[in-house]
């Protein structure tokens, strides 16, 4: 590592990593409070349905019951976390659109109260026909969904840079493949729970979240508060993936249920629950069209797809246009276009889920490249090293490059993997596949309009030097932000990370912050933390050039020494320097903000996929197919990042490992599946198979040499790309051991199976044609 | 999902099991290693007034070999018990193996091999082994006992033929005359997965001859069922690639799987066909693995 640095770039331990793994960390499902309360939500049993009446009255006899609530007793403002279509309400108010939709609400002194409540609400309904597809959903006579969109369209896009049609008259190939996607869900091991206290004027939301700043914002608009008077903490988070960003009806619910009881209300969803509200991956159906010279240089590029999109918007605009946006991140040409509907649907909304709406389409694009590396005869690793993006390059949507290492990625893949010996040599049953991707290192612009800097932080030094409390709202979810914002602060300050603590993610006492998401925080929140710390060393400098009488320009600080850059023997330590700043000047405090420069082009949504610095990636996956079973045995996986310099190498690596456990997951294994009547049929862990310990195969997580100049120390994301690529490299891996393609994901064994028996049937077919023909001379 | 009040008895032994059970019906369930019970108690798919825990009733425990019987399994040994028994190692890896692959290890330290047979699911993992090897079970009520193999025990998804006041008391596994068996599982990950196939079959193969065959298939009829036209196909034949193959065919044919998420019917029976021949293989070869 760069010895220039003492705290960032080792793999110092976690911030929480003994609480965690002593049981000691509280989340928010363990904290008690004096007289709470037990909530929990009443859902829709139909995919979609007329509200003719609701009956609460049985329910709120029942001895314990405290408050039943329904849309009647709170606010009936839209919500959701997209602006541009607020179309969520607490609770239904005349419709219920799909199967766990949210009726009503019951506090009760116990969970068995609360559930047995739940069964005395009377809801009576008109079912009504509901559409679960999204190609049936935007045709003519399709069940209207929600009144304002018509055809059940959410969101359409249009998007076209260059000119397509004349790259493709020109092209040598022109090819086209169409591919399904699949709903999936981040399944994180935490359940969603929330603790609402109402108290005067004020509420308190203790909750299970990736963004307090996001919920906090919607809470107090919701219910008429100023921003001040709603604080949310997050407590220790057990994973969110995407899925916990946008508030979830609990804070909302609670909230009500607190101010009519006067007491602390806990809800949570149970995990069939978690499923039902479900905010994971949106199914897409991708048809992609390349145009190539003879060489495999790519021309031009159209992308039409349409995604189902569920009950409600939550933050499906935006995965609408990342799922185009971001296709023309890795390879360089300049003719695109990009077309999209999301479609509303009969079944619970989708979101965000890891690499947001990238995953799907990239998996498609890299599957027909490698299509059309076989029409051209080109070796898929040599045509995606002809196509590769540059450093300070601009996208053809108007995305800004910097640091880019994708073609170091993809040879030091080849190396590690053995490709060469390995590509066409490999025993029958055996595939070797790549990939590549590339991500945000945080989104350009917030969710919401607002001029708030991305991201701010304060560094308090202790009165005696002896330890500093760095304030942030980034949020800890698990991926160990805390953590790499306390090393970052250190090395800045000159200090040492082991004397560090942390407050976060408290809207209350910790600075602003739009929280974990788009893989933003170690640039965006490590930039406002490493200008706190550079403001804390200044200060201290000064301090210690009174002290030593020397000018302060001639000091630095490193390790908790203050030494002087041209007699190393003067010195002062760190914290005599800041005891004496605290007794001279008062406390010693530093702080940042970050507020990105101007990103983007100016056509319609062109801020979506804007970002101060992109991640790059190379997968390569070796697999072993059973030719009978169809069964996939993933024997090896090399990960190689180009994400900017590490801050800490133990947790990136760990970054990779859960991005390609989520990616070979979705790969392989997870759908959720509904029946005709749009009810979750695998809403556990049981039959939603995410791979176990035992399915993981060996993975190598490399990096290149890379420096991000947009970003403090030269950081970019590494947590959200490294599933990006996996889908796509599984596909190709699979077709490079079997010569079948499986046009769907997930890339099942019954689906190779059946793939396999059509390709004999085919090839036997062939031959008895032959045969015939051969009869006849 | 929250567990609905109950009462709790855990009676000595087994004749007081069986009383309390004849004097609540219907309304009672026998707890063993409860992995089962507990989460279709929490979904409100049965709702027992009375749970009869049989932790107390000592004689349930351990697997051991008894002269003139076989091997004899306590009903209330785990999966993990089985998985870790010398007896079963020795004598019959298969059934350790079989044990070894169902669910995950923390329902393995707790689920029993009674509870896997009595639920009757018809993907369980323990039944076509046990089957394969000729197994009996012993079923104790208020007014006597019986012994009846296994495979009559069974009468469709979830239902069998015991009685409301009986209880699984053991499983037995005779002296074999057959040289080699096995259980070959065929889950959608390796572990935590329902079979989607499950072939058992047990073999006396003498001078390259297969003297004897018997074949179970799980997962794939509402009961665990015998493929017996694929065992007289090769019944005194000798062992070849071609054989086995037929064997493997005749089965599929011989199955009835329903499609469901896990696999439609045809995959299902393809799976038959190439298990049946891939377990006739192994444990012609292998013996008892």
């Amino acid at each position: 590592m760069n010895e220039n640095y003492s705290v960032i770039g080792k793999s110092v331990p976690k911030m929480d990593g003994r609480v965690k793994v002593t049981g000691q960390a509280k989340y928010t499902g363990d904290l008690k409070f004096p007289n709470m309360l037990v909530g929990k939500i009443l859902t829709s049993p139909h995919a979609h349905a007329r509200i003719i009446s609701i009956d609460t009255s049985k329910a709120e006899k029942l001895p314990g019951v405290k408050a039943v609530i329904t849309h009647r007793d709170v606010p009936s403002l839209k919500y959701g976390i997209s602006p541009a279509r607020w179309d969520e309400n607490i609770f239904c108010i005349d419709k219920v659109r799909f199967v766990g939709d949210k009726v009503a609400a019951v506090a009760a002194l116990d969970e068995e109260t609360v559930y047995r409540a739940l069964k005395l609400i009377r809801v009576e309904y008109e079912v009504l026909p509901a559409v679960f597809d999204p190609v049936e959903a935007i045709r003519e006579g399709a069940p209207r969904i929600h009144d304002e969109y018509p055809m059940n369209i959410n969101t359409e896009i249009h998007q076209n840079f260059g000119d397509v049609e004349k790259a493709f008259a020109e092209a040598h190939h022109v090819r086209t493949d169409l591919f399904m996607g699949q709903r999936t869900y981040q399944c994180p091991i935490e359940p969603h729970s929330a603790i609402s206290i109402w108290e005067g004027g004020k509420l308190t939301v203790y909750s299970s979240t990736q963004s307090p700043h996001y919920h906090q914002y919607y809470i107090a608009r919701e219910f008429g508060l100023k921003m001040g008077d709603v604080r949310v903490i997050k407590t220790f988070v057990g994973g969110g993936f995407g899925g916990k960003l946008e508030p979830t009806g609990l804070e909302f619910a609670g909230a009500a249920l607190s101010r009519i009881t006067g007491r602390p209300v806990k809800m949570f969803y149970d995990r069939h629950e978690m499923f039902a509200h479900n905010r994971g991956r949106h199914r897409q159906i991708m048809e992609v069209t390349t145009g190539v010279d003879k060489n495999g240089k790519i021309l031009g590029l159209h992308a039409n797809f349409i995604m189902d999109g569920g009950a409600y918007t939550s933050l499906g605009i935006a995965s609408a246009y990342y799922a185009g946006a971001m296709l023309t991140l890795t390879y360089d040409f300049e003719n695109y276009k990009f077309d999209m509907i999301r479609a509303y649907t009969n079944l619970p909304a989708c979101g965000a889920q890891r690499g947001h709406g990238a995953p799907q389409p990239r998996y498609a694009l890299e599957a027909h490249l490698d299509m059309v590396a076989r029409d051209l005869g080109i070796d898929p690793l040599e045509l995606r090293l002809r196509n590769a993006r540059q450093p300070n390059t601009i996208t053809p949507n108007e995305f800004k490059v910097n640091s880019c290492e994708l073609t170091a990625c993809i040879e030091k893949a080849r190396e590690l993997s053995g490709w060469k010996q390995k590509k066409g040599n490999l025993p029958s049953g055996r595939g070797i596949g790549l990939a590549v991707g590339s991500f945000v290192s945080g989104a350009g612009y917030p969710i919401y309009r607002t001029n708030l800097p991305q991201a701010a932080a304060i560094i308090k030094v202790h009165e005696d030097g002896s330890a500093a409390t760095l304030y942030t709202g980034a949020t800890d979810i698990g991926q160990g932000s805390d953590t790499v914002l306390c090393q970052m602060a250190a090395e800045a300050m000159g200090y040492f990370y082991e004397n560090m603590k942390i407050v976060s993610a408290d809207t209350e006492t910790t600075p602003h912050d739009f929280g974990a998401y788009a893989s933003r925080q170690t640039l965006m929140s490590g930039s406002a933390v490493k200008q706190a710390g550079e403001e804390v060393k200044q200060q201290l400098l000064e301090m210690a050039g009174e002290m030593m009488e020397l000018p302060p320009g001639e000091l630095d600080c490193r390790e908790g020494i203050v030494f002087s850059k041209y007699s190393p023997e003067a010195t002062r330590t760190f914290a005599e320097v800041a005891r004496e700043f605290f007794v001279q000047k008062g406390p010693l405090v530093g702080r940042g903000s970050y507020t990105p420069p101007k990103l983007g082009g100016k056509f319609k949504g062109a801020p979506v996929g804007t970002s101060p610095a992109y991640s790059f990636a190379a997968q390569i996956s070796e697999v072993e197919i059973d030719g009978e079973t169809g069964q996939i045995d993933v024997k090896e996986v090399w990960d190689v990042h180009d994400c900017g310099m590490v801050i800490n190498p133990a947790l990136l690596r760990g970054q990779v490992h859960g991005a390609l456990f989520m990616g070979m997951g979705e790969s392989v294994w997870e759908e959720v599946v509904f029946d005709k009547n749009g009810r979750i049929l695998n809403g556990n862990l049981g039959e939603y198979r995410m791979p176990t310990a035992v399915d993981m195969p060996k993975i190598t997580s490399e990096l290149v040499e890379s420096y991000e100049p947009a970003a403090p120390w030269g950081v970019k994301e590494v947590g959200e790309g490294a599933t990006i690529p996996t889908m796509g490299c599984f596909s190709n891996a699979i077709y490079d051991a079997m010569g079948v393609r499986v046009y769907s994901l997930p890339l099942s064994y019954e689906k190779v199976w059946r793939a396999l028996k059509e390709k004999k049937e085919m090839e036997s077919g062939l031959k008895s044609a032959a045969g015939r023909i051969y009869d006849k001379c | 999902m929250y567990l609905p009040d109950f009462d709790y008895q855990s009676p000595g032994s087994l004749k007081e099991a069986c009383q309390i059970l004849a004097a609540f019906g219907s309304r009672a369930r026998v707890l063993a290693g409860g992995t089962d019970l507990m989460i279709k108690m929490k979904h409100g798919l049965l709702a027992p007034d009375v749970l009869v825990s049989l932790k107390n009733i000592s004689q349930l425990a351990g697997i051991g070999y008894v002269q003139g019987r076989g091997v004899v399994i306590g009903a209330r040994a785990t999966h993990n018990d089985l998985v870790n028994s010398p007896v079963l190692q020795k004598k019959y890896l298969s059934v350790c193996e079989a044990a070894h692959h169902m669910a995950n290890n923390q329902i393995r330290n707790v689920g029993t091999v009674g509870g896997n047979i009595v639920n009757a699911v018809p993907s369980a993992d323990l039944p076509p082994i046990l089957i394969a090897l000729n197994a009996a079970v012993k079923l104790v009520g208020a007014d006597g006992e019986r012994e009846l193999p296994l495979e009559s025990f069974f009468t469709g998804p979830n239902r069998s033929v015991i009685g409301t006041d009986e209880i699984l008391s053991e499983i037995v596994i005779p002296d074999q005359t057959s040289t080699g068996s096995t259980y070959m599982k065929f889950g959608l990950r390796r572990s935590g997965a329902l079979a989607v196939v499950g072939v058992a079959v047990a073999v006396t193969v003498a001078g390259g001859v297969l003297k004897e065959a018997k074949i179970a298939l799980g997962a794939v009829s509402p009961t665990p069922m015998r493929a017996v036209k694929a065992e007289e196909l090769i019944r005194g034949r000798a062992v070849t690639d071609e054989l086995l193959e037929e064997a493997g065919v005749c089965a599929a044919g011989e199955c009835s799987p329903i499609s469901d998420i896990r696999g439609s019917k045809e995959y299902r029976q393809d799976m038959v066909r190439v298990f049946t021949r891939r377990a006739l293989r192994r444990a012609i070869n292998e013996g008892h693995v």
